[in-house]
């Protein structure tokens, strides 16, 4: 469902089923809807054959890095000699997505089925639900939802903790929410050891995102075949995928469609398209942390996890970022390497400094005061930063400049060569 | 075992080795900054990136393990890429323009960071056209020792870690995000408030210089100081750890102190405390003899030198005030401390209204009672009245205080001279008010007088650290950080003390006991421990004997009971027994808090039955350690500087001793006595019959308790001398006083807690006149009429081996490096880690259990006195303060005398943070300045001993153990009002 639009006919609406439905956030309401059937299938089977379903039906994690869900459960110890644990994450931060905050605001209750299934499947006695902490709303239905499910006995000797972020984006990366949760700062740690190995508190945990949680109850209620069915493209991307679309279009929101569906037709059939009077100009697939679309990559792109790579950018998390022909790219990557020097948690050398120098240097040529060598020093700043830091942050501020710059180089030259008026900036 | 190739070569790692371990190992080089040895791996600058085979990106040499078969290039284009790309971002927040000028090959780098940056010909931009400005972060302003230039920090955050895990203390901290991330001292920038301890972890870690240390900079040029002209290896002056330091030395002074980085066993791993780092400035101090003094009114007639001054209670008199009357006196109160306010807002030394340095120096009309005499006048005279006092009133009307702060060749000197020429077994050192129970106690269950064990095997083997009566994170603080490092990792840490110590804070059960209860706390938890069973039944079978007399003597302290005495909940009794049984590896430490008690030795034995009924001794792990107060207490011991033994504890009612001795010293055996000495207790008393007395670098006055009547007897003597870098307290009193020299200006050995024999280089020559103890001793020695011929230091140590089975293998070349834990008998034998494996070294190879009961202390509060007092050290201060005071650092941090006061005690009396209170025992009274804490329970107050202008030990009640001739040093009643 294209909450908070109607629903469009091209959808496939498994998760949005509820979206908009106050009963369903209800525990009864959740029940009455077919809930929590799932998970009284779950247990019992045994927690592998669990892990078997979820591998079969090939859900792949929604929270941008596409690994496979079963197989990760697949990766805790065999053998139990320490306390499991498993965290959800719902640090839901990154720019242009917001997928997991409708899900927690309309079915709560599936993502608690979803945690009580998973912490089943990798045998955990506490899950952690890390919320963001700007996520006010669905913090108190969550809460509710919990406390209802806990009187429901929904999660038996499972000890379920909500956990509240503190405005970090990086605390969405997993390891460094688990240093949150511990009561460290928010900083990610080197892998390896990867959490299963040693994760929350040094023991073995598996970190999951909302909406690859919340489609496990229907992978087992309607079986992985039916799941693995719910593709368009490549069979390596199975089920179906929240996309929430905004900026330049005429109807913003979350659409759920299958995957392998085409972008074009949810930026225009579904969205209404850029504004009247106005064309696509680009587009960025997979919230801010991928490469930038052109127009032509953009219509040409198939929204599933091989089918944006093929176009030179990433699925992610399912966030769309579009921009019509009035937007200042050069002001956009700005605004987006600001965020993330903003975000940096300053561990790793050419994240803390590089994403604060592209940062000045960007600033510096929308000001007017542009060199003839900060484009290449910029690429130099992105090279410096890819693929040589803890985690991916570094490489997500270097990924839009970089692709900016050689999409788009015409607008940058235009600043350098002082052509274009400075634009009123927001600090 | 993984094999690897590095660069092409093929290398063999051992599992678990990172890539950077085995290239180092080979000698291959990988830059790092982040990663220091012992620190927790982060990865974060990735300066040491490397390629490797089949990897896709680069990977962190310093936090990657070794796998079969690795094929890594460290100089790889894009490994040497991104280091440049590291270096240049770092340097575009560094203020490099020192090295812009020389351009390449005229840049001198001055430290790690620079380095790398010639290197890599990374040539930073002008300061004025970067685009990112330099950083920032607390900086500690007016801090006495420790100050951060934080512009030239790069981030690495290895004092961050330092801080949290080596020293575990948390100070240090990275905040905010981004590129405004800088280093922040505690949640406000006041590092008192954050609970520093001064350590400089910090500064030793820094690789730019960010963090520094103060006093250097202050006092010798960049140049001296990134130059010195030699780096000496020596062995710290104060506590018993025996920290390994490095003297770095210019224009012959020491400029500053490290802690080398040696992966060896050494008990300091390349740490310090506070007082081994920055407290060295003390021989420098303008306080130092440089000439013999002699007290005026000896003149020299005919050859002889005879009194001619007054006599009578002027006999010894001079322009000072009594300890009595100092302590008595009003004074001013303490400055605020930084606590509780930005130190931005508090410099700590502009605040201090008053010269700190003036009140604790030496003032100057001290020494107006003497004159400059030359090393012939001043010995001559010492050798004449000796000899005569030895001729006229007997050997034994002679006797001398030797000292745990000097070498084993000086104290070895010492007794030899006063055994072999002088016929007395008068020769006595601190430990008589130190450890003298404990030995009285390991000595009648074990015959043994040292620690089974060693401090490392706290961090790698213990499951339970049980500590009693220890302070250990101030009075020996890197042991302390171990304790705190081996809990944080795995050991329960249970604490006995009645004091709420740091550990004690920290500690899973603390046994918050009323003072001087111990022995019926021990009893309760075997009580309780029989009661279960919990007992090691095989140990008691096979190792011990006499077990049933003390499963009976316990039998009346049940838990319950024990309740009543000591104040502690009986449930806490009881589940402290439990862990303390349970182990599996339990180490039973202990300190001054269960020694200095009229029953000490039946306090440490309660222990010791507790610690043998459990089986907890012999085993790596399960140490036995009593932890030393001074650098060789156990050294000065262990080569017969106490009144009863040789070296090796051998008795010297001995005959074949005896003869041993004699004739390796040339003497008639019958020259040296049988008698036993006398101890430091018995010999300050007026029916010692001591007429003339030695003292070598000890200060008495201070350190006895019950100072006023010590005070007293020492300006009775007939002659008194005294060997000392000062003129302290007791040296006023003297007729001679020879100046020593301090630990930077001689070489020898020490023996630290842990059995282990370091050396000591010679690092500065002695100011002026200044001799080294060793050669004052033999000059002395020679003319009392003993020959003597050492060359060296090294010289007597071959002696020493010779005459002490347990040191036999001992010579100054296997010293080098991390030392020799004794015994080591032979010359190839490596020394020992840990005793009693097997057996004891009593005649049937079994401990013995001896039965004690509780008695009350001697002095309990009554109406009149309603306070027990309790006292003890502080972290920045060392004994009598004759050191310490004189270092400009330690003194800054705690400058004046204070009594710890409960916060509930103070409220009612009205007493405000710094007020002046008074405290009165039934021996005498003192004026100091209350501290409000919580470290005391309510009903008790805490009073450290430094301070001569309120003297703890004017309080103190003199009762002595009957063993050992211990003070009751810990417990004695007091009222305090307000002054």
């Amino acid at each position: 469902m294209g909450y908070p639009h109607k629903p469009h006919p091209k959808e496939t609406v498994v998760l949005s089923q509820h979206f908009g439905d106050v009963e369903a956030r209800t525990h009864k309401g959740w029940v009455k809807r077919g809930g929590y059937e799932a998970l009284a299938q779950a247990l019992k089977l045994e927690p592998a054959a669990v892990t078997d379903v979820v591998k079969e039906s090939g859900l792949r994690g929604r929270g941008g890095a596409g690994f496979p869900t079963g197989l990760k459960w697949s990766f805790m110890p065999k053998e139990k000699k320490r306390p499991h644990y498993l965290c959800v994450n719902a640090d839901e931060s990154e720019p242009g997505t917001f997928k997991d905050r409708e899900i927690m605001r309309w079915t709560p209750h599936a993502l608690l089925e979803g945690t009580a299934i998973a912490a089943h499947a990798i045998r955990a006695e506490v899950a952690y639900i890390y919320i963001r902490g700007e996520f006010t709303e669905p913090w108190t239905i969550i809460e509710r939802a919990l406390a209802e499910a806990n009187a429901a006995g929904v999660f038996g000797t499972i000890k379920v903790y909500l956990h509240r972020g503190a405005g970090a984006y990086i605390c969405g990366e997993e390891t460094a929410l688990m240093n949150s949760i511990e009561g460290k700062r928010g900083n990610p740690r080197i892998k390896p050891p990867f959490p299963a190995a040693a994760g929350l508190f040094g023991m073995p945990t598996t970190i999951n995102n909302v909406e690859t949680l919340a489609a496990v109850p229907h992978i087992l209620t309607r079986g992985a075949a039916w799941y693995k069915g719910l593709c368009l493209s490549n069979p390596k991307s199975t089920g179906t995928k929240l996309f929430s679309v905004c900026g330049n279009v005429q109807r913003p929101g979350n659409y759920e469609v299958t995957m392998g569906f085409p972008l074009k037709d949810l930026l225009y059939d579904m969205c209404g398209g850029p504004p009247a009077g106005r064309t696509l100009k680009a587009c960025i697939p997979g919230g801010s942390s991928v490469p930038i679309l052109t127009r032509e990559e953009t219509e040409a792109c198939l929204l599933d996890y091989e089918g944006v790579v093929e176009k030179g950018s990433m699925l992610g998390s399912g966030g769309v970022i579009v921009f019509d022909d009035s937007a200042d790219m050069v002001y956009q990557i700005m605004r987006l390497a600001r965020f993330y020097a903003h975000e940096s948690c300053a561990q790793c050398t050419q994240c803390r400094e590089g994403t604060a120098w592209t940062t000045k240097i960007m600033e510096r040529i929308l000001a007017g005061q542009g060199k003839t060598k900060d484009l290449d020093l910029l690429l130099d700043l992105s090279e410096n930063m890819t693929g040589k830091t803890i985690c991916v942050l570094s490489d997500s501020c270097a990924a839009p400049v970089v692709s900016g710059i050689k999409k788009f180089r015409g607008e940058f030259e235009a600043y350098l060569a002082g052509k274009r008026p400075v634009p009123v900036m927001v600090s | 075992m993984p094999s690897l190739k590095v660069d092409g070569r093929s290398l063999s790692a051992s599992d678990g080795q990172t890539i950077l371990d085995a290239a180092r190992a080979a000698g291959i080089e990988i830059p790092t900054l982040c990663w220091y040895p012992k620190l927790p791996t982060v990865g974060n600058c990735r300066i040491c990136l490397v390629s490797v085979e089949g990897q896709g990106k680069l990977i962190p040499a310093c936090a990657t393990k070794v796998a079969d078969g690795m094929v890594v290039t460290t100089q790889s284009h894009a490994a040497v890429e991104n280091r440049k790309g590291v270096l240049r971002l770092l340097a575009e927040r560094y203020p490099a323009d020192h090295l812009r000028n020389g351009g390449r090959g005229g840049a001198s780098p001055r430290n790690e960071f620079e380095r790398y940056l010639v290197q890599y010909d990374v040539v930073p931009t002008a300061v004025e056209t970067r685009d990112l400005p330099l950083r920032s972060g607390d900086e500690r302003p007016g801090d006495p020792m420790i100050r951060h230039d934080m512009s030239t920090c790069i981030l690495c955050t290895r004092c961050v870690r330092a801080c949290e895990d080596i020293q575990v203390v948390g100070v240090l901290d990275v905040g905010y995000r981004g590129e405004h991330a800088e280093i922040i001292v505690g949640a406000d920038g006041d590092p008192d408030k954050a609970g520093c301890t001064w350590c400089g972890e910090c500064v030793r870690v820094c690789p730019t210089g960010a963090i520094f240390e103060v006093m250097p900079r202050q006092r010798f040029a960049p140049q001296q100081i990134r130059h010195p002209e030699k780096v000496v290896r020596s062995v710290c002056p104060y506590c018993g750890v025996g920290c390994q330091v490095d003297l770095h030395v210019a224009g012959n002074q020491v400029i500053r102190v490290t802690s080398p980085d040696i992966e060896l066993d050494t008990p300091n791993q390349g740490s310090t405390c506070v007082k081994g780092r920055f407290g060295y400035d003390f021989p420098q101090h303008r306080d130092r003899l440089t000439r013999p003094l002699i007290r005026k009114g000896w003149t020299k007639e005919g050859g002889r030198w005879i009194w001619k001054g007054p006599q009578g209670a002027e006999r010894r008199a001079g322009p000072w005030r009594t300890i009595e009357g100092e302590g008595r006196r009003a004074k001013p109160g303490t400055p605020p401390r930084a606590t509780g306010k930005r130190v931005r807002e508090l410099p700590l030394l502009e605040r201090l209204d008053m010269d700190i340095r003036d009140r604790v120096a030496t003032p100057d009309d001290w020494y107006s009672p003497f004159r400059e005499g030359s090393w012939e006048e001043a010995l001559e005279l010492t050798a004449q009245e000796m000899l005569r006092i030895k001729a006229e009133r007997g050997h034994d009307a002679l006797a001398c205080f030797s000292s745990a702060k000097c070498s084993n060749e000086e104290n070895y000197l010492m007794m030899r001279m006063f055994r072999g020429a002088l016929g007395t077994n008068n020769v006595d050192h601190c430990t008589r008010l130190c450890h003298s129970t404990s030995v009285a106690a390991m000595q009648r269950a074990i015959n043994t007088a040292a620690a089974s064990g060693s401090m490392r095997e706290i961090e790698q083997a213990c499951d339970v650290i049980f500590i009693a009566g220890a302070n250990t994170t101030e009075s020996h603080p890197v042991f302390g950080a171990a304790l705190k490092r081996a809990h944080e990792k795995r050991a329960k840490l249970v604490v006995a003390d009645p004091r709420r110590t740091e550990l004690a804070g920290r500690a899973d059960i603390h046994l918050q006991m009323q003072p001087g209860t111990d022995v019926a706390l021990y009893s309760a938890m075997l009580n309780h421990i029989l009661r279960l069973g919990l007992e090691n039944r095989d140990f008691i079978a096979k190792r011990t004997h006499d077990f049933e007399k003390v499963r009976e003597a316990v039998k009346p302290y049940t838990p319950d009971k024990a309740a009543k005495i000591t104040g502690i909940p009986a449930d806490t009794i009881r589940r402290a027994a439990e862990t303390y049984a349970r182990g599996p590896n339990t180490s039973t430490l202990w300190a001054m808090g269960l020694t200095q008690h009229a029953n000490g030795t039946d306090i440490v034995t309660s222990l010791l039955n507790l610690m043998f009924a459990c089986g907890m001794i012999g085993r790596w792990g399960a140490a036995m350690l009593p932890v030393r107060g001074q650098n060789n207490v156990q050294g000065a011991s262990d080569v017969g500087a106490i009144p009863f033994v040789y070296t090796d504890y051998q008795p010297v009612g001995d005959q074949q001793v005896r003869a041993r001795f004699a004739r390796t010293w040339g003497v008639p055996a019958d020259a040296l006595s049988l008698k036993k000495g006398l101890m430091v207790t018995e010999v300050v008393k007026p029916e010692s019959g001591v007429r003339g007395m030695y003292i070598m670098g000890e200060n008495p006055v201070i350190s006895d308790p019950d100072i006023a009547h010590a005070e007293h007897w020492f300006q009775e003597l007939e002659f008194l001398a005294v060997q000392d870098l000062f003129l302290t307290e007791t040296a006023r009193y003297a007729d001679v006083v020879l100046p020593g020299a301090s630990f930077a200006e001689k070489t020898g050995t020490f023996v630290n807690t842990e059995r282990r024999i370091q050396v000591s280089h010679k690092a500065v020559d002695s100011p002026g006149e200044a001799r080294g103890d060793f050669e004052i001793l033999m000059d002395l020695t020679n003319r009392l009429g003993l020959p003597t011929k050492f060359r060296v230091a090294e010289d007597v140590m071959q002696e020493i081996a010779q005459v002490t089975p347990s040191w036999a293998g001992v010579t100054y070349d296997r010293l080098e490096g991390a030392g020799l834990q004794y015994p080591v008998p032979t010359p190839d034998h490596p020394g020992t880690a840990f005793l009693f494996d097997e057996d004891f070294p009593t005649t049937d190879g079994r401990a013995t259990f001896v039965a004690v009961e509780y008695t009350d202390p001697v002095e309990l509060p009554d109406d009149e006195y309603p306070f027990v007092m309790n006292t003890g050290r502080q972290l920045y201060h060392w004994h009598t303060g004759t050191m310490t005071r004189r270092a400009s650092g330690l003194d800054a941090r705690e400058p004046t005398a204070i009594v710890e006061i409960h916060p509930d005690d103070a409220s009612l009396l009205g007493v405000r943070e710094g007020d002046l209170v008074r405290l009165t025992s039934r021996r005498n009274s003192m004026v100091s300045a209350a501290r409000i804490s919580e470290r005391v329970a309510p009903g008790q107050v805490f009073v450290p001993f430094h301070y001569r202008e309120a003297a703890a030990n004017l309080l103190t009640n003199p009762v002595l153990d009957p063993y050992a001739k211990m003070a009751e040093l810990k417990v004695c009643a007091v009222r305090i009002e307000r002054a």
